[in-house]
This record gives C-alpha cells, sequence and structure tokens, in this order.
C-alpha cells in the first residue's frame, strides 16, 4: 500500500476541546492516521457532539436530536466516523447504538430532524482512533509500531484510560474483547510500548478525571480533587508524562494541574498528551507541529528524555 | 425496643425505618425514573456496590446508593432537591459493578431530567446550552488557539459550525423545538439577573 493510497476513509468528527483547545490532536491525528493508511475527511458542519454530561443531564430527548444531526452529516458522506474524544465516543456511538435499536427513540428523533431537513437511518458506525490503532482490522499494534521514527526510548508514561470509550462495558460493542476489560485493561500499554516508551502501571488507574457529568463546572474543587488522587498515584509510580485519549481528560489533568497548584497549593508539573499527540512525535513530528507549547503544563522535561 | 436498649433518644429514633410511611413516596416519580433512564431501579438490593465504586463517594455526602433507593420508594422531592444529585461524574464504575445489572448512572440521570422540569439546574449546564446556540461548540474557538492552528498548518476555524455558521440555524431549531434555549436564558436570567 502506498502512502497516499488510504485503505481506509472516515469522516473526522472533532468535538470541541480538541479543535479550539488542543489542535495538535486534530494535526497529528490526521498526519499519523494517514502514514497508517487511514484517511480522515472532515465532517463539515458538525457541532459540539453535544456535551453528554451538560446535555444529557438538562434532557435526553435533545441530547439524542443533537447527537443524530452530527450522524446525519456521516450518512450524507456515506463514511463512518471516527472521532479522538471518549465524551464525544459517549454521545455519537451510543445515540448511534440506541437509535439503531429503539424505533421510539428514532422515531422521536426523526419527528425533530425533519424540521432541519435530515432523517437518521442507522447506515453508519462509529469508532474512537484509539480503537482503529488497536484493532488489526484498521491498523493493529504491529503498523503502529513499524510507523515508529522517532522512538520514545526511556520514557515512563502512565495511561488513562477515562471512562465513556469502554463503560458501561454491558453497553459497548468493541469487535476486540480485549476492550472491554474496565477493571484492568492493558491494550492502551501495549500501543504505549509500540512506541518504544514503557508503559507504567499506577494504582486505581481506572479512575474517573472527575471533570465529566457536568462536575468540573458545578463543583471545580470537588473535580481536581479526583483529579489530584490520581496525580498522586500516578507521580508516585515514577511516570514522567500521562496520555490519555479523551481531550476533555486532558484538559482537566493538564489546565487542572494548574488550578489545583492555585486551589490546593500542590504542583506536579507532570506533562499530558493525548496518545495522538504521542504517535505524531514518534512519528517524527516536531512539538512545534504539534502545538504542544498550548498545554498548560510545560511537556519540555518530557521531551528533553525522547527527542 | 430491646434493639436499640440503651441507645441515646436521638440514635434510637435514626435507627427506626420511618422513610416507607411518609407522605411524599409518589409512584410516578417511581415510573418516570424507569421511563428515561431505560433502566431497572427496582431490581436494587442495596448492596452498596455502587456507592463503593464511586469516585464522588470519599470526598462528599453524595451517596448513590441512596438515590436508588429515593427511586425505587418514589421520594420525588427528596431526590430532586438534594444538591448532591451533581456530583456524579457519570463515571460508570457503578455500572460495570453493579451485581444486579442496573445502570445507576442512568438513574442519576433521569433524575436530572426531572429536576430539570422543575427548574433545578445549576447555571454552568445552561452555559453550555447557551454557548451551542450561538456557536455550535460547548467549549469555542478563541484568537489565541485560532493562531496556534494557523501555525501548525491547519485552517484558523475546525471545519465545524465555526467555518460553516450556516449550519447553526438547524442547531437552534432543534434547541428550539425543545425551548431550551429560552428555558436556558429564563433560569440563568432568574438566578444572574
Amino acid at each position: 500500500m502506498s502512502e497516499s493510497g488510504a485503505k481506509h476513509k472516515f469522516a473526522f468528527y472533532l468535538g470541541c476541546i480538541a479543535p479550539n483547545r488542543y489542535p495538535g490532536v486534530e494535526s497529528a491525528s490526521i498526519k499519523a492516521m494517514k502514514k497508517l493508511g487511514v484517511e480522515l475527511v472532515p465532517l463539515k458542519g458538525a457541532s459540539c457532539c453535544p456535551a453528554p454530561g451538560a446535555f444529557g443531564s438538562i434532557d435526553l430527548n435533545v441530547f439524542y436530536a443533537m447527537a443524530a444531526r452530527n450522524l446525519v452529516l456521516a450518512e450524507q458522506m456515506k463514511m463512518d466516523i471516527a472521532l479522538v474524544c471518549n465524551g464525544c465516543y459517549k454521545s455519537i456511538w451510543e445515540v448511534n447504538h440506541k437509535l439503531k435499536h429503539n424505533k421510539d427513540l428514532r422515531d422521536g428523533v426523526n419527528e425533530v430532524l425533519k424540521e432541519i431537513d435530515m432523517e437518521y437511518k442507522g447506515t453508519i458506525n462509529v469508532y474512537h482512533t484509539a480503537e482503529l490503532l488497536y484493532n488489526d482490522k484498521f491498523i493493529g499494534v504491529a503498523k503502529v509500531r513499524d510507523s515508529v521514527t522517532n522512538p520514545l526510548t526511556g520514557a515512563r508514561i502512565a495511561v488513562h484510560y477515562g471512562c465513556h470509550l469502554t463503560k458501561p462495558h454491558k453497553d459497548r460493542e468493541f469487535e476486540k474483547e480485549i476492550m472491554l476489560n474496565t477493571e484492568h485493561p492493558v491494550w492502551m500499554e501495549e500501543l504505549v510500548a509500540a512506541l518504544g516508551a514503557t508503559p507504567v502501571e499506577y494504582r486505581n488507574k481506572m479512575q474517573c478525571c472527575g471533570a465529566g457529568g457536568g462536575v468540573r463546572g458545578y463543583d471545580i474543587v470537588h473535580a481536581l480533587d479526583i483529579a489530584n488522587e490520581k496525580l498522586i498515584n500516578i507521580k508516585e509510580a515514577g511516570a514522567d508524562a500521562l496520555t490519555d485519549i479523551c481531550p476533555f481528560c486532558q484538559l482537566q489533568f493538564d489546565r487542572g494541574q494548574i488550578e489545583i497548584q492555585e486551589k490546593f497549593g500542590v504542583s506536579y508539573n507532570l506533562p499530558v498528551l493525548h496518545f495522538a499527540e504521542l504517535l505524531g512525535l514518534a512519528q517524527g513530528m516536531s512539538p512545534q507541529d504539534l502545538g504542544l507549547d498550548l498545554h498548560g503544563i510545560s511537556c519540555e522535561s518530557f521531551l528533553q528524555k525522547v527527542l | 425496643m430491646a434493639r436499640t436498649k440503651g441507645y441515646p433518644a436521638a440514635l434510637d429514633k435514626k435507627l427506626q425505618d420511618t422513610k416507607l410511611y411518609l407522605d411524599d413516596s409518589n409512584p410516578e416519580f417511581t415510573k418516570n425514573v424507569k421511563a428515561i433512564s431505560r433502566t431497572n431501579a427496582h431490581m436494587c438490593y442495596q448492596c452498596g456496590t455502587c456507592t463503593g465504586s464511586c469516585p464522588s463517594a470519599p470526598r462528599s455526602s453524595y451517596r448513590i446508593r441512596l438515590f436508588m433507593r429515593r427511586a425505587v420508594l418514589g421520594l420525588e422531592n427528596e431526590a430532586l432537591t438534594d444538591p448532591d444529585l451533581w456530583l456524579c461524574t457519570t463515571c460508570y464504575s457503578c455500572a460495570d459493578r453493579c451485581p444486579r445489572d442496573i445502570i445507576p448512572t442512568d438513574v442519576i440521570m433521569s433524575m436530572r431530567n426531572l429536576a430539570f422540569k422543575r427548574d433545578i439546574i445549576p447555571v454552568n449546564f445552561l452555559k453550555t446550552v447557551q454557548a451551542i446556540y450561538s456557536s455550535g461548540h460547548g467549549v469555542p474557538n478563541n484568537d489565541v488557539n485560532r493562531a496556534a492552528r494557523e501555525k501548525i498548518g491547519l485552517s484558523r476555524d475546525p471545519p465545524t459550525t465555526h467555518m460553516f455558521p450556516e449550519y447553526i440555524k438547524g442547531i437552534q431549531k432543534i434547541l428550539d423545538h425543545y425551548k431550551l434555549k429560552a428555558n436556558a436564558d429564563r433560569i440563568v436570567k432568574e438566578r444572574e439577573g
């Protein structure tokens, strides 16, 4: 397969925080996936997924209709969706799944969509890019390893899986059963190791970042206290950096460390990078290409180890 | 009262189960929670695995097991007026571990939906609605980010509603269908003037 001839094509659903706060996640995803034979095509006119915490709490019917609008945009392109955020996965994947399996919900949503000349048909699937990277059907760990030109040797990296990609696991459908282990998964560690870095295990790895469900906006100290507990455990394990697959978790750990310093008086200086950013670095993208200077916590200490 | 013999009167009173006989138990609430959450709260046998799995429990008085009980007993006012209702981060750890195969997180979400119908809602939730109504994004772009995007070879605005604002109209129609923007504006104004 040539580098330009993509084997798979997806409508790239961006969400909010990746393009509007960590644009490196967007550019790294497009470039890195292209090298792996996956073309990400812009999903024109997409909106917020919408935020599952805020919208799901207010009125689930609005949540379904808003997510369905984004799904219909991809249906019109006749393309499956790929996305980079666990929160978006909850909205886009889960609403797609619910609408496909519940006629009453689908009819309700289509009644509203009719007002904007749209109809949800249930013709596409939704994937997280982390899932595409891990699954041999699309890319697989071996190909990820082969694409590395700048191995992140010597870096100890902790993984934050986040919640909404895999939980609640009884509702999720992954082609790889391994991804349904939500007590102690290791598939992200396999991906981290494929980049040449050393994955680090830490206490209570699967705990939430604390930002979801509207809690970060409702009670910031409560939300930060949850993140702080994770940061203590990650630092204890001697990690050089934390990687995530959710820009909202990334915001909570990255900008959150500054807020934790202000509110609790503790600092960790732990660089936080989306896995797409790590993959970009490992494939030879520069920190400037990735806009890493936009991060709240400087990635310098980590970059010195790997570049 | 042999069981509580020797206990102080206050504790003795506390140990008695009075909840079941309260007048404010509303069976409609139990039904509504079930209809919206699409999970069976009444299967709950109060083991507490949910609270034990909850990241919010150790740092607050939020107890999801208590909300499960309120759902089953129809204690609508008690559930919807409790500020702890908004401390669930929706991590779904309780859902993954529930031995009764219930999704307690979705019970909480349904209660929040019912609370909103009574105007009980923290304003930050409504501000997200307002942001999406005007820009399509809950976290919109800004000038610092636009410059950074340009520097790394991306368009200044992402190819979303930001680059194609003509799509915002559809979003506004959906939100207006449910009168969500009007309600959000009204409640925010009432709270903040």
